[in-house]
C-alpha cells in the first residue's frame, strides 16, 4: 500500500483527487485487504456500540415508552395512556412544579458563586506565588470525596446544637448569628448550595486556570509596557478572553446541579416539607417509594430534554470553536 | 522569644510585598473553608463515645481507633465489592474507549464524526433518564443485585467519556508513524498493539484515574442496583452507617473518611494526572 493511501489521508477531499491514481490502484488491487480492514474496523467499534445503543439509546426509548403508561411496577399491567403523565406534571402537581423551580435556584445559587469564586482562586494562584502547588492541591480536595462522603460531613457541620459552624459561632462570641441550616424550610436550599461550592469550586478554579494560562504571552507583554498595574492586567486582558473557560464551567456545573442526587438525598431528604426537594430526588421518590414507575419515567425522561437542552448548544459552540 | 519575633517581622517585610501579603491572607481564608469540614470529620472519627459530648470542635484527646475497628467490621465487605467493581469496569471501560478512539481518530469514515458524536452524548445524559429500564435489564439477565450488574452499568456509562478522551489523545499523534507501519504489513490490530497501545500508556494512567475515581465514589447505581452488604459498594454501606444508632457520629465518621481514602491517596500522589483528565473531559469538546 502506498503510504499516501492512508485512509485519513483519503478522507480530505483535496487529496482525495490527488490521490485517485493512487486509490484506483488500491481498489483494484487491495479489494481484499480493504474487506479485511472493514471488518476489523468494525470488530473494534462493537463492544462500544453494543453498550451504547443498549444503556443509552434503547434505555432512553424503553423509559420514553413507560411515560406514556399508567405502569405502577413489577406485577402490575401497563396501559398506554398517552402524555396524561406529562400533563400531569405541568398542570396538576404542585412537588414537581416546586422541585423545578428549586432544581433552578439551587444551580442559580451555586453557579452565581462558584463561577466567580473559582476565577478569583485561579487569578490568587496565578499571581506565581511559592506556596501554589499546596493550595492548588487544597483547593482540588473536596472534589475527591464521594457525595457520600461529604454529606456525612456536612450533616455534622449544619446540626442546629452539636454542629461545627453553630459551634464555632458561639466559640468566637457570635453566637447570635446561629442558623437552624438545613432544618429550617428557608435555609435548605442555600444550605444545600453551599456544599455544592465547596465541593465543586475546586474544579471551576483548575478550568479558569488553564484558561488564564493560555493568555498569548505578547498580550501581557503589551500591557506591561503600557505600564498596566497586576489588578488593571486581569480586569482589561485575561478576564475578557476568559469567554470560554465561563462557558464550559457554567455548562458542566450545570449538568452536574441536575443530576446529583446523593448529596440532597442524604442531608435533607427533599425536606423539611419539600422545601429542597430537586428533580433528581423527587425522581426517585416517586419512583422508589411510591411505585409510580411510570410518572418517574416521565420525569426522567424531562429531565433528560432538560440536559440535552444545556448540552447539545455547548457541544455545537465547542465544535465551532474548535474549527474556527 | 520578642527577638524572635521581630526577625521574623523583618524577614516578611523583606521578602513579602504588600500584595502578596493579601494575596496569602486571601488564600488562607478560603483554605479554612475548604479544609474544615474535613478536619472535623477526621476529628470527630478518632473520639470515643464520651468525647463526643463534649462538642464538635474539641480536639480528639489520644489516638483512638474504636470508631474505625466498628466502622471496618460493617464496610469491610463493601469495601473489597467496590474495589472489584471500581477496577473491573476501570479496566474494561478505558480498553473499550481506547479500541473506539483509536478508529474513531485514525480511520475516518462517512459518518464517523456522527458516530463519534452519538457516543459522545451518553456522557450526558442524567442517569434518572434511564434508571427504571437500567434496573428492569439488570433482573431480566438475572443479575441484579451482583457486582456484575455495577461493572456492566459503570463499564457501559464509562465508554462515552473514556472515548473522547483516547480520541483526543490519539489525534495529535503523527501519521506517519501509522502508515509506515502498515507499510510493514500491519493491520488495523497490529497498529493498535504495536503503535497505539504502547504510545498510549500515559493516557492510560490518565483516563483509568478519571474513570476509577468516578465510579468508586458512585452512589445512586449502587443504591439502585444492589441490596445488601454481600453486593453492596462502600458508599452505600457508609450511607447505611448513619441509621443504625444516634451517637455513633465518630463510627459513621471512621466509614466516610476510611471509604474515601483510596481516591484521597491518588488525588495526593496523582494530582497531575487528576487535573489533565478533568480538563481534558471538559475544555475539549
Amino acid at each position: 500500500m502506498y503510504p499516501s493511501c492512508h485512509p485519513v489521508l483519503l478522507t480530505s477531499k483535496n487529496l482525495r483527487k490527488q490521490y485517485k491514481v493512487c486509490i484506483e490502484d488500491v481498489e483494484r488491487n487491495g479489494k481484499l485487504q480493504n474487506w479485511k480492514r472493514t471488518i476489523q474496523i468494525i470488530a473494534f467499534l462493537t463492544p462500544a456500540l453494543v453498550l451504547v445503543v443498549t444503556f443509552v439509546y434503547v434505555f432512553l426509548g424503553w423509559s420514553g415508552w413507560l411515560s406514556l403508561t399508567d405502569w405502577k411496577g413489577l406485577g402490575g399491567s401497563a396501559e398506554f395512556v398517552g402524555f396524561k403523565n406529562y400533563i400531569k406534571m405541568f398542570t396538576n402537581d404542585r412537588i414537581f412544579i416546586k422541585s423545578l423551580k428549586n432544581t433552578l435556584v439551587l444551580s442559580g445559587i451555586f453557579i452565581g458563586v462558584t463561577v466567580p469564586l473559582g476565577l478569583l482562586n485561579a487569578i490568587l494562584l496565578d499571581l506565581g506565588l511559592k506556596a501554589r502547588p499546596l493550595f492548588r492541591m487544597i483547593y482540588l480536595i473536596p472534589l475527591s470525596f464521594s457525595f457520600v462522603v461529604s454529606a456525612t460531613m456536612w450533616l455534622w457541620m449544619y446540626a442546629p446544637e452539636s454542629g461545627a459552624i453553630n459551634s464555632l459561632l458561639r466559640i468566637i462570641g457570635l453566637g447570635s448569628l446561629t442558623q437552624p441550616w438545613i432544618t429550617s424550610s428557608s435555609q435548605s436550599i442555600l444550605s444545600l448550595a453551599i456544599i455544592y461550592i465547596w465541593q465543586f469550586s475546586g474544579f471551576a478554579t483548575l478550568v479558569y486556570y488553564a484558561g488564564i494560562a493560555s493568555v498569548p504571552q505578547q498580550l501581557l507583554e503589551a500591557a506591561l509596557v503600557d505600564g498596566a498595574s497586576t489588578f488593571r492586567k486581569y480586569v482589561s486582558v485575561v478576564i475578557p478572553l476568559q469567554r470560554p473557560a465561563t462557558i464550559t464551567t457554567v455548562v458542566l456545573l450545570l449538568m452536574y446541579s441536575l443530576r446529583v442526587f446523593d448529596l440532597v438525598w442524604l442531608t435533607t431528604g427533599g425536606g423539611p416539607g419539600y422545601s429542597s426537594q430537586i428533580l433528581a430526588t423527587y425522581m426517585w421518590r416517586v419512583t422508589f417509594n411510591r411505585n409510580q414507575f411510570a410518572y418517574g419515567s416521565a420525569i426522567g425522561i424531562f429531565m433528560f430534554f432538560l440536559s440535552m437542552a444545556i448540552i447539545i448548544p455547548f457541544l455545537a459552540i465547542v465544535r465551532r470553536r474548535g474549527e474556527a | 522569644m520578642r527577638k524572635r519575633k521581630a526577625a521574623l517581622g523583618k524577614w516578611l517585610q523583606a521578602h513579602i510585598s504588600q500584595q502578596r501579603y493579601m494575596t496569602y491572607v486571601i488564600l488562607i481564608a478560603l483554605s479554612f473553608f475548604y479544609l474544615f469540614p474535613i478536619y472535623s470529620m477526621i476529628n470527630t472519627s478518632l473520639k470515643t463515645a464520651e468525647e463526643l459530648a463534649y462538642g464538635p470542635l474539641q480536639p480528639a484527646g489520644k489516638l483512638y481507633l474504636g470508631a474505625y475497628s466498628e466502622a471496618f467490621q460493617r464496610i469491610r465487605k463493601p469495601f473489597i465489592n467496590s474495589a472489584i467493581m471500581a477496577i473491573s469496569a476501570t479496566i474494561l471501560s478505558s480498553v473499550i474507549g481506547a479500541m473506539t478512539g483509536y478508529i474513531l481518530s485514525r480511520y475516518r469514515f462517512r459518518g464517523s464524526s456522527v458516530l463519534f458524536f452519538f457516543i459522545i452524548i451518553g456522557f450526558y445524559v442524567a442517569p434518572q433518564s434511564i434508571l427504571i429500564p437500567l434496573v428492569r435489564f439488570m433482573g431480566m439477565l438475572g443479575i441484579y443485585n451482583t457486582y456484575f450488574a455495577l461493572i456492566l452499568t459503570h463499564t457501559a456509562y464509562g465508554i462515552p467519556i473514556t472515548t473522547l478522551l483516547f480520541r483526543n489523545y490519539f489525534d495529535p499523534i503523527p501519521s506517519s508513524l501509522v502508515e509506515s507501519a502498515q507499510i510493514d504489513g500491519c493491520s488495523v490490530m497490529g497498529v493498535f498493539t504495536r503503535i497505539m497501545l504502547p504510545l498510549s500508556l500515559p493516557a492510560f494512567a490518565v483516563v483509568g484515574i478519571f474513570q476509577f475515581t468516578n465510579i468508586w465514589n458512585d452512589y445512586l447505581y449502587g443504591l439502585t442496583l444492589t441490596q445488601g452488604v454481600a453486593s453492596q459498594p462502600v458508599t452505600v454501606a457508609v450511607a447505611n452507617l448513619k441509621g443504625t444508632t444516634v451517637a455513633a457520629w465518630n463510627v459513621h465518621m471512621a466509614g466516610a473518611f476510611m471509604s474515601s481514602i483510596p481516591v484521597l491517596v491518588i488525588y495526593l500522589f496523582f494530582l497531575r494526572l487528576i487535573i489533565k483528565g478533568l480538563l481534558l473531559g471538559s475544555v475539549k469538546e
